[in-house]
């Protein structure tokens, strides 16, 4: 074990990490209680998924930053995860994109604006009306 | 470890020490793809049947992922407090820590299967097998095949995480790591908190909205 290394990073990145981490964990806490207690409220249409999403995603970069130390460690790591982040973007914002501008009976039938299938009985929708398929 | 744990191809330990953090930073990135796909599926099955989705979400015990969040967030710490025993060198108090954190993730997962096995009950399983009378609205089938998917994804990497803590905890209190070197307890443990990443957001998805 004798490998003479430069200490100056580790001692610099790991000096007193305890307290970061406390405080850290105490906010996942009440960030927590927080996004429990606002979905009991039911806000309203789109809102309760906004601040769902807003808090989850405060809590990730809590995650991210410090307990898996990007925001004290160089280099490339922060590059990977931010490109990772691009393509979560890409990918869920043009599927979301694609469905929402579609013609209405390109949609399943049961959604949204969705004509009733083709063949299948007018009924008002019920259980398991999507799974049926075509003759 | 008789030798020294930095490979010839390597200048020094320092260098070693990145290149293995970005290489697993890289895996992390694949990983965060591979739920990525899921939670796509879910925007869009989510944007489709709005009812049926929140429907069903309510019909969740809200209790029991709160609860694992909790636990989950709190592993974290404790994972943390090991890398933190590890840069200080002190290999026991690693194995520790782990230890707390493996049996964390066994709390996460008793829960989880109480979970599963009220789910098999009530009939609230995805596709043609979804019976559950509580929710009988278009798309409340495909809920559940993505709560099963998202979920059953999630669990296996809680298992591989436990592994992995295990088996990097037995050898930190064998001594293999010390101060100088512990890149190993530094990647599980970004292992075990992306684990908690991803429950994170699967938190409120599934049970909150």
């Amino acid at each position: 074990m004798a490998e003479p290394v430069a200490h100056d990073e580790h001692a610099a990145t790991h000096r007193s990490h305890m307290p970061v981490y406390l405080g850290v964990w105490v906010a996942l806490l009440v960030l927590t209680v927080v996004t429990y207690a606002v979905a009991k409220v039911h806000l309203p249409g789109a809102w309760a998924v906004a601040v769902a999403l807003l808090i989850a995603s405060l809590k990730g970069a809590l995650v991210a930053l410090f307990f898996m130390h990007l925001w004290d460690q160089r280099g490339a790591n922060r590059l990977v995860f931010l490109t990772s982040l691009v393509f979560v973007a890409l990918l869920i914002g043009l599927v979301i994109a694609d469905n929402a501008t579609r013609f209405p009976l390109a949609n399943p039938p049961g959604t949204r604006g969705a004509l009733p299938a083709e063949g299948s009985v007018r009924e008002p929708p019920a259980a398991n009306v999507q799974q049926r398929n075509r003759p | 470890m008789q030798a020294s744990p930095l490979a010839h191809h390597f200048e020094n330990l320092e260098k070693q020490a990145h290149a293995a953090r970005l290489g697993m930073w890289l895996f992390l990135a694949t990983e965060i793809l591979l739920f990525t796909v899921l939670f796509a599926a879910y925007a869009l099955y989510r944007f489709l049947f709005p009812e049926a989705f929140a429907l069903s979400s309510r019909a969740l015990e809200t209790w029991v992922g709160f609860v694992n969040t909790i636990v989950l967030v709190t592993s974290s710490l404790t994972v943390a407090t090991g890398l933190h025993s590890a840069t200080r060198g002190d290999g026991r108090k690693t194995a520790l820590w782990f230890g707390i954190s493996v049996l964390l993730a066994v709390v996460f997962l008793v829960l989880k299967a109480y979970e599963y096995n009220h789910h098999f009950h009530t009939g609230q399983l995805p596709g043609r097998f979804y019976t559950y009378e509580g929710v009988k609205a278009p798309g409340a089938p495909m809920y559940f095949t993505l709560y099963f998917l998202i979920t059953g994804l999630h669990a296996i990497h809680v298992i591989v995480g436990m592994t992995v803590l295990v088996v990097i905890g037995a050898l930190a209190r064998k001594g293999r790591y010390t101060a100088a070197y512990h890149v190993p307890v530094e990647l599980g443990a970004l292992y075990w908190h992306l684990v908690d990443l991803i429950w994170i957001f699967v938190f409120p998805l599934i049970y909150l909205i």
